[in-house]
């Protein structure tokens, strides 16, 4: 592929990027950080092993949003 | 404990299954099916992130201060989400540019510097070769823990075979077998821009391992040893009430400045670290796997962390909250457990983590170190060396033992201590120093090599202070005062409170003070500094890589320029000989070559460009320029920018702007030259002086001649070259460009096929030669020709470009200079009809003579053009009325002046008696004039005598006046043979007469009367007149006037007369009647 992403694709990215930042620092951690638990597993770390999946999950698919974009694209990817 | 010999047995058969791997790959790779193309392998191979820190420092930091193990992970986690962007324009940067390391990035980006590619390697080395040792100290101390895991102090080795001499333990054997598979992984051959697929494929594998061997050990431990996550939580807040902290922020250990900084530093570190470049960025089979990788890659990490805590807290919980060997609780637990298989694989992980780290590492600070230090300094020291290609794999064989080695000295040296645990974050912050050279290269054209350097040397310097420093004191090598009271006692120096900032962890006041002096100058100086034109256009082959086209090189040449085979040669004396001829059959594939087998001269450069580029694939980017360069300069070659030979117009990648320069020039001067001329020397004069040409020509068509000729000309004084015509056939270049109306260009003038042009051109010696069309709405109206006598091949594309556009505002300019012409003769031949008018107007008779008995009138309608009528009146002493109508031909000042005269004339004869002698004399007077003039009069003159009705005509070639007979109540048209005056000096004219009786009335009128035309094209006629004058016969003469020209505008269908229109009527009446009928109009 030649052609740079649109800028509404780089755009998104930079947007989950600083969404993500903002959601893994203070003050936001601020909420989870409490002697609470949820089944016995404290929250904070309850929240993070759950934000985790979530955050790679949101990659997972707006990369495949994207490789639906290009089908061609993503069909030679074995065979090259 | 595990017996030693299993251990080591064990080890061995990992070895080999892991070479097995990579051989497998080698081969598989070398039959065309690679195993590595796939972003599974792509993404498993970035788990070289995760090294034995990762694998038992985790758990060990999770026991002891907390969660500020995660950060690491989360971290590259969300730099994933720039990935698309940032990574891939990276691995395209790095393809395009032949890029090794991330020192030969740097170095690249900012104008091939030698300087900042040793920089970068410099601290590369001081800030990893202790995190090398870090490696082998985790591997030695598990393979100890193994075999006697109840001694704490190091047995190695030496106990199991008491013959090694002293210096050789377990750390010693783990760096000599790993310096062996980074050599054998690594470097059995040159080309680093070459993908190690084996080492890749080995890499991966190693992921999968240390992946398996962690999870493994989680579930047991979280399932085996306890009864799940929750049992965990549970139990151990019961034990250890106090230590919840353990699960919380904002705690001592884990302020949130610091967890912001580790999450910045490991965004950092994965993308800047020498090994994740290596193997994310040179090692990368096809971007698209970037894509997969996006996620795939966290997802890993993910799965490796999902234990951490679990472990960590079984270990404190099993060890009554000991955490002295927390860091080896992974490896512990099982083993206390009675699983000593499962620690055995536990060990295999963790060698995996370490194996992987030190070969990648290894082999990329080898090459970086032979690159960026080494190399330079061979080639400074200009030593004469055949075959370098030998020497250089050697030295990158030498360079990998040596760094493993350095390591493993460090280690033995510093042994355990803060130093060491912490040299992993201390690596982080140091790859953070590249994050501003690097990001800010790939997106900000200003970026320059000044600001990358200070920015680096600054960032490293803080960095030593503030972290190398303290943890050198915190080991115990360094007096203490100097963090306590800061260098010499100076308090605001204090490394871990710089400049006064308290309340800052060791990372978090690093970090800040390297990034604000780093990226401050960085930035100032990008600002403020100016980049050189070649440093520029190393900034645009990084900044703007997705651009389609890219032409380095055209916008120079080489003098002296080496053939082909001659930069085969040098590139075979570095790179072997055997990869310089694949190289150069792949590059000559899709050039263009001449019947000689050597290229054309802007050819050369790309050629001069791609040979650097293929040993920058060996050596890296800024030896291969100081290759070329010192190669060049010995053959006494130069490159040769273009703008050398074409003044201040660099044709290049940039050339649009120096082009829109010109062409604006060039607008500028064909909008202001009203003389053409002028302007076309003025459009000459800037091309002679933007570029060196001999002589420059704009020929235009001459119609009549049908030949191409010289209008302008500026350069070379050979008249006969320069001033010659060219016909317009297709036998000269010149006329072939007219005729088939494109540029043709001829960059080397020893290949001709025109005879006649080839002539000219070998006498005048001219070397290079383009000729472009003028063309004017898509017609060509002549050729602008461009010559050159010094260089060939200097016509590149983009210049012709720029000769067609200005043979455009040649075009411009000759069209503007026709309009002009015709605007000018237009505009004179106004002020002659304006003069023409005002002359016609003023020979008018200014009123009409008063008469008892006759009713005269007369009109002259000039059109908007000027007309040629005339008429007059003029009174005799003896009481008679002459009456004159005339019309002279042509409409402009002469016409008029002839008019003018005739009046003059007639006014001034008036003793002539007859009308038939006037218009002897006028003829007589005139006819030289107007024939020499072109010039010719029609007119009648009647004498008129009131007294006794007598009308005396005469007529030279006028219209016939009509004459109504009130008696008769018919029309008579008066005659009288005679020719037009002016036609030849002796005329006869007949004079006739006739008597008139009251009211009859006498119309004289000019052909713009009778031939006034209707839509059909049909004139007026006189016998309409006739008609008319019957009709309104008893009306006055003002009235009857108006009447007929009503009539005829009511004919024409137009308001407008498109000829002048002159009418004169007299009306006999009687001297009562007159006064009748104006006292008739009294009484009314």
């Amino acid at each position: 592929m030649k052609t740079p992403d649109s800028t509404s694709t780089h755009e998104a990215w930079v947007l989950c990027l600083i969404l993500g930042i903002i959601m893994l620092n203070f003050p936001f951690l601020q909420i989870f950080n409490t002697d609470r638990s949820i089944f016995g597993i404290p929250i904070l770390i309850f929240y993070f092993f759950i934000g985790w999946p979530i955050s790679i999950l949101v990659i997972f698919l707006f990369v495949n949003r994207m490789q639906a974009k290009e089908p061609d694209k993503s069909r030679d990817e074995g065979h090259k | 404990m595990i017996s030693p010999l299993i251990v080591t047995l064990v080890s061995i058969g990992y070895f080999a299954l892991l070479f097995g791997v990579a051989y497998y790959a080698d081969t598989r790779c070398n039959s065309g099916r690679s195993l590595i193309n796939n972003p599974y392998i792509y993404s498993l191979s970035l788990g070289v992130y995760c090294t034995s820190w990762t694998f038992y420092g985790s758990v060990g930091l999770a026991a002891t201060s907390g969660l500020d193990f995660l950060p690491i992970y989360l971290g590259p986690t969300l730099i994933a989400f720039t990935w698309w962007f940032l990574l891939r324009k990276m691995v395209r940067v790095s393809k395009d540019q032949n890029i090794v390391s991330i020192a030969d990035f740097i170095s690249s980006r900012y104008d091939r510097s030698s300087g900042l590619g040793a920089l970068v390697t410099l601290i590369s080395v001081l800030g990893i070769m202790p995190y090398i040792a870090l490696q082998l100290k985790a591997v030695a101390r598990t393979f100890d823990l193994l075999i006697s895991p109840t001694t704490v102090a190091e047995v190695g080795l030496q106990d199991l075979f008491p013959v090694l001499p002293g210096y050789v333990d377990t750390a010693f054997v783990m760096a000599l077998v790993l310096s062996l598979f980074g050599v054998l992984f690594g470097a059995r051959h040159l080309d680093a821009s070459e993908r190690h697929e084996g080492l890749v494929a080995a890499i991966a594998f190693e992921s999968i391992v240390k992946l398996i061997a962690f999870l493994a050990v989680g579930v047991f431990v979280t399932f085996g040893l306890f009864d799940g996550f929750g049992d965990i939580f549970n139990r151990f807040a019961q034990q250890f009430p106090e230590r919840l902290s353990l699960f919380r922020l904002d705690t001592e250990a884990i302020p949130y400045t610091k967890w912001f900084t580790l999450t910045f530093a490991s965004m950092m570190a994965i993308m800047f670290l020498p090994r994740q470049f290596h193997i994310m960025v040179t090692e990368n089979a096809d971007e698209k796997h970037i894509k997969e990788a996006m996620w795939r890659f966290p997802g890993y990490m993910f799965l490796l962390n999902i234990f951490v805590i679990p472990i960590a807290l079984g270990g404190l919980l099993l060890n009554g909250g000991d955490t002295s060997q927390a860091d080896y609780f992974v490896i512990n637990l099982p083993l206390a457990a009675g699983h000593p298989w499962l620690a055995l694989l536990v060990f295999i992980g963790g060698f995996s983590a370490s194996a992987g780290m030190v070969m990648v590492s290894s082999i990329t600070l080898s090459t970086m170190i032979l690159n960026h230090l080494i190399m330079p300094l061979i080639l400074r020291l200009n030593v004469n060396i055949n075959d370098f290609s030998a020497i250089l794999i050697n030295l990158k064989r030498f360079g990998i033992f040596a760094v493993v080695f350095l390591g493993y000295f460090y280690y033995r040296v510093i042994g355990d201590s803060y130093a060491l645990a912490n040299m992993g974050l201390i690596s982080f912050i140091a790859a953070s120093q590249f994050a501003p050279a690097v990001i800010g290269g790939l997106y900000w054209k200003r970026a320059n090599k000044k600001a990358a350097l200070v920015g680096l040397i600054l960032g490293f310097l803080f960095w030593f202070y503030t972290l190398l420093v303290p943890s050198f004191v915190l080991s115990g090598w360094m007096e203490s005062s100097i963090l306590d009271l800061g260098p010499f006692g100076i308090g605001l120096l204090r490394p871990l409170q710089l400049f006064g900032l308290t309340g800052f962890d060791i990372w978090s006041n690093s970090l800040f003070w390297t990034m604000f002096f780093n990226l401050g100058a960085f930035l100032a100086l990008s600002f403020f500094c100016k980049q050189k034109s070649d440093e520029r256009e190393h900034a645009l082959l990084f900044v703007d890589a997705y651009a389609e086209t890219q032409v380095p090189g055209q916008r120079r040449r080489i003098s002296k320029a080496p053939t082909i085979m001659e930069f085969v040669e040098l590139m075979s004396k570095f790179i072997g000989e055997k990869p310089a001829n694949t190289a150069i059959t792949a590059y000559l594939q899709d050039q263009e070559i001449n019947s000689r087998g050597s290229m054309a001269d802007h050819e050369v450069p790309a050629l001069k460009a791609f040979t650097e580029r293929t040993l920058a694939g060996y050596v890296g980017a800024a030896p291969a320029k100081i290759i070329l360069d010192n190669y060049l300069s010995t053959r006494g070659s130069e490159m040769e920018d273009v703008f050398d030979i074409f003044g201040s117009v660099t044709l290049s990648r940039t050339a649009s702007r120096d082009q829109l320069s010109v062409l604006y020039e060039a607008a500028k001067i064909v909008s202001r030259g009203s003389d053409l001329d002028k302007t076309l020397n003025g459009l000459l004069n800037l091309l002679m002086q933007q570029f060196r040409f001999d002589l420059c020509v704009i020929r235009f068509l001459d119609e009549q001649a049908m030949s191409l000729v010289v209008r302008a000309q500026m350069g070379m004084t050979s008249t006969h070259f320069g001033e010659s015509e060219r016909n317009l056939d297709r036998d000269t270049y010149i006329g072939t460009t007219f005729l088939s109306n494109t540029a043709t260009v001829v960059n080397d003038t020893e290949y001709l096929d025109k005879l006649e042009s080839a002539q000219i051109i070998h006498r005048e010696k001219i070397q290079s030669f383009a000729h472009s069309p003028i063309i004017v709405e898509g017609e060509p109206v002549g050729v602008i020709s461009a010559f050159s006598r010094t260089s060939k091949g200097i016509f590149t594309d983009e210049f012709i470009a720029l000769l067609n556009n200005l043979a455009r505002q040649v075009g411009i300019a000759w069209r503007n200079h026709q309009q002009l012409v015709k605007l000018l003769s237009a505009r004179e031949q106004e002020r002659d009809l304006e003069i023409a008018k005002t002359i016609q107007r003023s020979l008018l008779p200014a009123g009409i003579p008063e008469l008892s008995n006759v009713d005269l009138a007369g009109i002259c309608v000039p059109t908007h053009a000027v007309g040629g009528d005339y008429y007059d009146f003029i009174r005799r002493p003896n009481g008679a009325l002459d009456l004159v109508v005339a019309d002279v031909s042509g409409h402009n000042i002469g016409s008029a002046l002839i008019m003018a005269e005739t009046r003059t004339f007639i006014q001034a004869m008036r003793q002539i008696e007859h009308p038939y002698a006037m218009l002897d004399e006028l003829n007589r007077f005139f006819c030289e004039d107007l024939s020499r003039a072109d010039l010719f009069v029609t007119m009648f003159y009647l004498q008129y005598h009131p007294q006794t009705g007598q009308l005396l005509y005469a007529n030279a070639g006028h219209n016939k006046p009509v004459l109504w007979r009130s008696q008769s109540g018919t029309c008579e048209m008066l005659d009288g043979d005679g020719l037009i005056l002016g036609i030849k000096p002796d005329i006869d004219f007949e004079q006739r007469e006739c008597i008139l009786s009251i009211d009859d009335i006498l119309v004289l009128y000019t052909d713009g009367v009778t031939e006034a035309e209707d839509h059909n094209e049909e004139f007026f006629g006189e016998l309409r007149l006739c008609a008319l004058i019957e009709e309104y016969h008893h009306l006055a003469a003002t009235e009857l006037i108006d009447q007929i020209l009503e009539q005829i505008r009511i004919f024409t269908g137009n308001r407008h007369f498109i000829d002048d229109v002159t009418l004169v009527v007299m009306k006999v009446i009687h001297q009562n009647s007159l006064n009748i009928a104006a006292k008739q109009q009294t009484i009314k």
